[in-house]
């Protein structure tokens, strides 16, 4: 991927931490599993993390267009520590965050839908 | 009535999600997604979490297929998807670089699975390239003592594939 590109996928996620304190960390991830861009912590395994969200995002839209839910707007995970939360971004990309445990979720999502759009232009 | 669950594992384009849309009595789930890795090459998309199929047997027993994704970035469903398992259909692409290779990096991942339960291993695209031959694959796994029905399947066809699966299902462990 050109330089720019991953630039301002880059800017993006940091923007989309800087702007709520509920956000931790962030991804960009192709829909079949590879990393893209993110501003997560060393030490995580990213190509465990983008293999990840690719799948829970494949099975969350699989499972809601068999049950009838129609098309995935997010997935939401909700841990002992803290959130984790994907949405689609575009086509191709999957937006991945790790939020804080009180997060204000309402916020979040915002957040990150305008961030989807955003990156979905990019990529 | 009894209720089987068999696990379809091997690399990128061997044939998995195809075999299972070709036996498959209910319409199948895929989470098959457009590739960008250098998959894109062999073919559009790439299932990256399982596919799901179902069939019934003649004696009433029902047999739920799953397949799981080739990369072994995925290796985690591998894990996931093998649960209950009671065996395992490995298939080999006879037209990748190095099919042994692929049989050892398989056999290795579900090493415990297999020693637990049973395995069958199917090779495709023995059309486009015609070595290694069977007996090739044999004398590998015999350097690993491993005793395992090789077919060469088409896994478009019906018939190829349930002779798969009932070869599975006829092994002891």
């Amino acid at each position: 991927m050109a330089a720019n590109k991953s630039d301002a996928l880059k800017t993006i996620l940091n923007t989309l931490s800087s702007s709520s304190g509920d956000i931790e960390a962030s991804a960009v991830v192709s829909s079949d599993g590879l990393m893209i861009a993110s501003n997560f912590p060393a030490g995580l395994d990213e190509d465990r993390v983008a293999a990840m969200s690719a799948a829970l995002l494949a099975m969350g839209e699989r499972s809601a267009s068999e049950l009838e839910r129609g098309g995935l707007e997010q997935i939401f995970i909700k841990g002992e520590k803290g959130n984790l939360v994907m949405m689609a971004a575009g086509p191709e990309g999957v937006l991945t965050t790790l939020t804080t445990q009180g997060a204000k979720l309402g916020l979040v999502f915002l957040d990150m839908k305008r961030a989807a759009k955003e990156i979905a232009r990019i990529i | 009535m009894k209720q089987r669950k068999i696990i379809f594992a091997g690399p990128v384009g061997a044939g998995k999600t195809t075999a299972i849309c070709s036996v498959s009595e209910v319409p199948p789930i895929l989470t098959d997604v457009s590739a960008s890795d250098d998959t894109r090459e062999r073919k559009q998309t790439t299932t990256v979490a399982m596919d799901y199929g179902r069939i019934s047997l003649d004696n009433g027993d029902r047999v739920h297929l799953y397949g799981t994704p080739g990369q072994e970035r995925f290796d985690f469903m591998w894990e996931i998807l093998t649960k209950g398992g009671g065996g395992l259909i490995l298939m080999l692409d006879n037209a990748r670089q190095d099919p042994l290779a692929d049989i050892k990096t398989y056999t290795d991942a579900f090493s415990q699975f297999i020693r637990d339960q049973r395995l069958v291993i199917g090779i495709t695209r023995t059309d486009v390239k015609s070595t290694p031959a069977i007996e090739d694959y044999r004398e590998y796994l015999d350097l690993f003592t491993l005793r395992v029905p090789i077919l060469a399947v088409d896994a478009r066809r019906r018939k190829d594939v349930l002779l798969l699966i009932q070869t599975l299902l006829s092994l002891r462990h």
